[in-house]
């Protein structure tokens, strides 16, 4: 497999010298595949976008390399760097029409006319939005305005596509149908696709792998099952998706399981991920959605522990449940509304929690 | 409510407006309606006007009277009217080539100081034009400060003779009217999205086509707007021309001014005022289509 990007002990740092320097990357090393759909996440000020701007060439890295399909693209002006950038506020220009904005980086690049009016035919088709073309940016809706970036961004066939939370200014129906013509489109074209988001759905559902960072840092890199089932730290696990937290400390183990004490007398059995030893202060974490919830008499599991019912959320499709298991430990689990639409459990029931030690996992402090 | 106020909304628009109207009226209407009126009249030799029509002082514009009192062409005027035009011009291509820089440099200032900056682009303004044009004088004049110390130098052996030309009218009028300039162009690129500017140089722009495909077309009202403030003083100036150029070299300005202050033909001075009034209206009439054009072809928003 070819590297399209290769970061190599990349740091940034604005303003250095002066009395308030930030820190904006730290020594960050990434490699991105060909034809990848890769994922920068994290939450705002982690870095993300610095990177995606070093990329592009808007920013200088204050240390480290940065490869672009083995070269060196350090020295280069954006102008001369073979990347295009979708904007996060699209950035479209206002005095062109959506076939001008499309044809502008063709025409920078000297492309002869019949090939541009083609190419942009093209990918105007590809973005549905070859009716459009001879409108002005501003008599478009978001989401057009968002797929005229795209296609501008993609006429030139970029040897990489960058994509600054492009689309964080859409509506959830448009964003959600937008998910899936990203992933189509990067499929179709076979361009690397670097996207930056904070949206661990977004996330998930798009990448081939993802860079989960944190405060100028790359806490974890992997594939979006990776990255949700078994995440490096407690950062990983808390950013994607809901999780419980039990902390505790390692009381017995043995080649599958660790065995841990939470709160006063509470044992909990996970999945011994290895290089534990007995008194080790670690973190368990369990996915609400691995939790079963039953009444008491149901229960079939032997593994299941009672708890009572202290609050509900209410979503729609579903409730998310917090349990008091007794000693001081909560949980969080999610139930099903019932065919009548009914909850099954209520505020004050008793329940009987079942999981297996399999969902439990052991995160490094 | 008081009986006295109109009944309808229309009628009390109008008095609310009426004071605006009055001035107006007053300062604008009426002092170009005598300017219009004298035009057509003869003049007294003594200053003022005989109330006598006459459509001589239209006729003296491009005609003169030989000897035996045949009108015959005469461009001596017209060639003020054109030399107005190119020295103003000049001088507005100037302004420009110089005021687009300054504008774009205050842009990119942080903006706690960009305020500090327009602010000292307005300084000259707070003293006399007059006074500032003499100092040209001493700039560009013989012995003066930049002459001495060529001539020291032995860098140039005379004088540059740099006084009393077009070139020196050209530069007084240039440094006039530059703040004019700058600050509506600023005002635009103020507005300019500085992102879009990211987007070009992503999309292969280099420096230069940053620069021509988008700063500069996203900023044409304010260059237009600039051109115009600038076009428009240039034309009708007479302290540049004057002090700089030696009043041999004549402007519309100077030969308005010498027809009222010395020549006494108010007639004639009134005639050339209205010739470039109507020079000025048909520039802005053609600038209003254009800026009417653009809006209708980027459609609203």
């Amino acid at each position: 497999m070819t590297a399209a990007i290769d970061i190599r002990g990349v740091t940034k740092i604005y303003n250095p010298g002066s009395n308030q320097p930030v820190k904006a990357l730290d020594d960050v090393s990434l490699t991105i595949n060909d034809n990848e759909f890769f994922t920068l996440l994290g939450p705002s000020g982690c870095g993300k976008t610095t990177l995606l701007r070093l990329i592009a060439g808007f920013e200088q890295v204050s240390g480290g390399e940065i490869m672009l399909f083995d070269d060196e693209i350090e020295n280069l002006e954006p102008n001369r760097r073979p990347v295009n950038t979708v904007f996060q506020h699209y950035a479209l220009f206002p005095h062109m029409t959506v076939a001008q904005n499309v044809a502008f980086g063709l025409e920078r690049l000297k492309k002869p006319r019949p090939e541009i009016k083609a190419t942009v035919e093209r990918v105007l088709s590809l973005v549905k939005m070859k009716h459009l073309a001879d409108r002005r940016p501003n008599q478009l809706s978001g989401g057009q305005q968002q797929r005229v970036a795209l296609a501008r961004a993609l006429a030139p066939s970029p040897k990489v596509l960058l994509l600054d939370e492009p689309l964080s200014a859409l509506d959830l129906k448009l964003r959600q149908a937008m998910r899936e013509e990203l992933k189509q489109l990067q499929k179709e074209t076979g361009i690397t696709f670097v996207f930056v988001t904070h949206d661990q759905e977004e996330a998930l559902a798009m990448s081939d792998r993802i860079a989960v960072m944190s405060e100028g840092e790359v806490q974890q890199i992997g594939g979006p099952t990776d990255i949700y089932e078994h995440p490096l730290n407690r950062f990983v696990a808390d950013f994607i998706g809901d999780t419980n937290f039990l902390d505790g400390e390692i009381v017995d183990l043995n080649e599958d399981l660790v065995t841990c004490r939470i709160g006063e007398q509470s044992m909990f059995e996970a999945e011994n991920s290895g290089g534990h030893r007995v008194g080790d202060r670690v973190t368990l974490f369990l996915r609400p959605e691995k939790i079963r919830l039953s009444t008491p008499d149901d229960a079939v599991s032997t593994e299941s522990r009672p708890g009572t019912v202290a609050n509900i959320v209410y979503l729609g499709n579903q409730a998310a449940y917090t349990v008091d298991m007794g000693d001081g430990v909560e949980l969080t689990a999610q139930a099903r509304p019932r065919e009548d639409g009914k909850l099954p459990f209520a505020v004050g029931d008793s329940l009987a929690v079942g999981f297996s030690a399999r969902a439990l996992r052991v995160l490094a402090q | 409510m008081s009986n006295w106020l109109p009944k309808s909304a229309a009628g009390r628009r109008w008095l609310g407006l009426a004071p605006s109207y009055f001035v107006i009226g007053i300062f604008m209407l009426v002092p170009m309606v005598i300017m219009g009126v004298f035009s057509f009249l003869e003049p007294n030799p003594y200053g003022g006007v005989k109330p006598v029509g006459s459509l001589d002082a239209y006729v003296k514009l491009f005609f003169e009277y030989d000897l035996e009192d045949n009108l015959v062409f005469n461009p001596g005027y017209l060639n003020i009217i054109l030399r107005s035009f190119q020295l103003s011009f000049g001088a507005t291509l100037l302004c420009l080539i110089f005021g687009f820089p300054v504008a774009y440099f205050i842009t990119l200032q942080p903006e706690n100081r960009r305020n500090l900056y327009i602010y000292l682009i307005t300084i000259p303004f707070w003293t006399n034009l007059l006074i500032r044009t003499f100092a040209w004088i001493i700039i560009l004049g013989r012995g003066g400060v930049i002459e001495t110390p060529l001539l020291w130098a032995g860098i140039i052996e005379d004088s540059l003779r740099m006084m009393y030309t077009d070139g020196a009218i050209a530069i007084g009028l240039t440094y006039s009217y530059l703040p004019l300039m700058v600050l509506p162009i600023y005002a635009s690129l103020e507005k300019l999205d500085f992102r879009l500017l990211e987007a070009a140089s992503d999309l292969y722009a280099n420096r230069f086509e940053v620069m021509t495909k988008v700063v500069i077309p996203l900023c044409k009202p304010g260059i237009i707007a600039g051109c115009i403030l600038v076009f428009i003083p240039c034309i009708g100036a007479f302290i540049a021309p004057n002090l700089l150029g030696g009043g041999k070299k004549l402007m519309l300005g100077s030969l308005v001014q010498f027809q009222f202050a010395s020549a006494r033909n108010w007639p004639f001075g009134s005639a050339l005022s209205m010739l470039l009034l109507s020079a000025v209206v048909v520039v802005l009439i053609f600038y209003a289509r254009a800026a009417k054009k653009r809006e209708a072809m980027e459609g609203t928003a």
